[in-house]
């Protein structure tokens, strides 16, 4: 069947949205090569999610569901989508592109000598040829690319790049799949939830900050401020994480995050060609920087040259009597 | 114990131009060793320190890679390792994993290879997977820090930082690892050792002697083209800054963006 599977991630029991956004384009896609949407949900205990992926759109949502397969391995969860994708014979295999999906994406492709593209943004399919697009050199180089003929493709697709498929009646069916002779040879020993963490890459607003607050001190004071009154996360540039002013979890560009928030303000940041990788496709920008030749504000929605030490401080301050936050 | 790195040379920063062939043209932009590369170098370099043996740079390139493997031998790896051919300037990652795990079958008594978890240039991340599963052997990405590499046992026992989690990982010898930015600080060789390895010639195995031929790329580029302009923005003018950030925060809200 020259149809789609869907990678089905769960985030404490429900369907992830990139995964219902798989499902949607899953399904446009799968009529475009004449053939159907399924799905295949790996773990232990996942029946219910199996059900409700079932009322995302998939004709068929395989279930492999098995102790050994939770808490994630490599070995385990290639090893039960390789037994989806035998019953399913898909021509399109689909998967977000978190860090663990392109531990496994990458995978999986490796074992399929399947064509793989990572963080695509678009997906085609066109008289049974697939193309994808995905940018490259820090979002430089948009790349369009096409396929080998007679392999699956293995799509690891960039959240936020399609519209979430809505939950309906037509319910598919499910499944389920033995996890049958697999060999998992990692031993996980731990899962424990990162201390400080900062989900970067889910944040709707990030208040980043650079060099241009002169120190470690100054950052902690305007910068975490700055950002709650927003009610968003904060950043940093590359040049204050190496300089030790902020751990590297709060990195956005090239060696750090790569963030696409609907509201990006950087303060005091200059926009090296590094940092712009990392955050250029933001929705909107606003920047603060007292040199108004700062490159930052070639990429920005709202430039506002002015003095950090002045400026961030009555922005807290507005936002705050603003938003009565 | 023999540790493999691989590294990749890349272009400084992404400033790059698109050559009419859909080549990348990164001609005048500094080269230099992929900074994750450099942190997976800074790694087998602990590890070799602490238990001997072989640390070898593997690198698939052209002699103008020479010199950053240079660099590699002056932080301190033993051996260096080239695979240079016409037929590996076009490859695609999987394929090039191919090559590269054709060259450790060949090396024979590798017992960990190293590696960034992605090149600044091509972002995909998809290398250290794929040489693993060619090799058959398993893989621990995304690692913030090694706990244990255990030659008795034959075990490795890592951290893997992930976006929201930390997993504590144990996977028997020989494998695959990636690392990522913060898991060392990368040592700076000295003029001594730079001056050292300065005329060292890394060997160069090609196609031929690692018996890879007919390597097909499922992946071809179509287009490529340079990102869509940013719509040009909007300067907040005003008389002082509270003035300014008062007009800031108007657009802000009359655009819903807040």
């Amino acid at each position: 069947m020259p149809g789609v599977l869907v990678y089905v991630e769960q985030v404490d029991g429900e369907i992830a949205a990139v995964t219902r956004e798989l499902l949607g384009k899953g399904k446009e896609l799968a009529a475009a090569l004449g053939g159907s949407l399924s799905a295949v949900v790996v773990g232990s205990g996942v029946g219910a999610v199996a059900q409700k992926a079932a009322a995302y759109g998939a004709d068929t949502v395989y279930s492999v569901d098995d102790p050994r397969l939770s808490p994630y391995t490599t070995d385990g969860h290639v090893a039960a989508v390789k037994a989806a994708v035998a019953a399913a014979q898909p021509s399109l295999i689909l998967a977000g592109a978190s860090f663990q999906m392109r531990d496994f994406g990458a995978a999986l492709a490796a074992d399929l000598d399947a064509g793989l593209v990572v963080d695509a943004i678009d997906l085609k399919a066109d008289g049974g040829a697939i193309t994808a697009v995905r940018p490259s050199h820090g979002g430089n180089v948009i790349n369009t690319y096409a396929f080998a003929a007679g392999r699956p493709v293995v799509a690891l697709v960039r959240k936020q790049s399609f519209p979430e498929a809505q939950p309906g009646a037509a319910a598919g069916s499910v499944q389920a799949l033995a996890l049958d002779g697999a060999e998992i040879r990692t031993t996980v020993t731990s899962v424990a939830p990162k201390t400080g963490a900062v989900n970067l890459t889910d944040a709707a607003i990030i208040v980043t900050g650079g060099r241009g607050l002169g120190d470690k001190d100054n950052y902690y004071k305007l910068i975490p401020p700055l950002a709650e009154a927003f009610g968003g996360a904060y950043g940093a540039s590359r040049a204050i994480v190496d300089a030790g002013w902020v751990p590297y979890e709060h990195q956005v560009g090239q060696t750090g995050k790569t963030v696409s928030p609907k509201l990006y303000v950087a303060c005091g940041v200059s926009g090296a060609i590094q940092h712009l990788a990392g955050m250029r496709t933001s929705r909107n920008i606003v920047a603060i920087n007292k040199d108004p030749e700062a490159p930052i504000f070639r990429v920005a929605t709202f430039g506002l040259v002015g003095d950090v030490n002045e400026v961030l401080p009555l922005l807290t301050q507005e936002l705050k009597s603003r938003l009565g936050r | 114990m023999h540790i493999v790195v691989c590294m990749k040379q890349v272009p400084r920063d992404n400033s790059v131009k698109i050559n009419p062939d859909l080549s990348i043209n990164a001609d005048g932009i500094e080269k230099i060793i992929n900074l994750f590369d450099e942190y997976a170098i800074e790694e087998g370099i602990i590890w070799n320190e602490k238990h001997g043996g072989k640390l070898t740079v593997l690198s698939m390139g052209t002699d103008e890679w020479v010199e950053q493997m240079r660099r590699a031998l002056a932080m301190g790896a033993t051996d260096s390792l080239l695979l240079k051919d016409p037929a590996f300037a076009t490859l695609d990652t999987i394929a090039a994993a191919k090559v590269v795990a054709a060259a450790i079958r060949k090396l024979g008594d590798v017992d960990l290879i190293l590696t960034g978890r992605n090149s600044t240039d091509d972002e995909s991340g998809a290398f250290a997977p794929a040489l693993a599963r060619i090799l058959g052997w398993p893989q621990l990405t995304y690692v913030g820090k090694v706990i244990d590499v255990n030659p008795g046992s034959k075990t490795i026992t890592a951290e893997r930082h992930l976006e929201t989690v930390v997993e504590t990982v144990t996977a028997p010898l020989p494998a695959v690892v990636s690392v990522i930015k913060d898991i060392n600080n990368p040592r700076y060789p000295s003029l001594l050792k730079i001056k050292k390895v300065a005329k060292v010639e890394p060997p160069v195995w090609t196609a031929a002697d690692l018996g890879v031929s007919g390597l097909v790329p499922t992946v071809t580029v179509t287009q490529r083209v340079p990102p869509p302009p940013r719509p040009s923005g909007e300067t907040i003018d005003g008389p002082d800054a509270a003035t300014k950030v008062k007009k800031l925060v108007d657009k802000l809200l009359e655009n819903q963006i807040i």
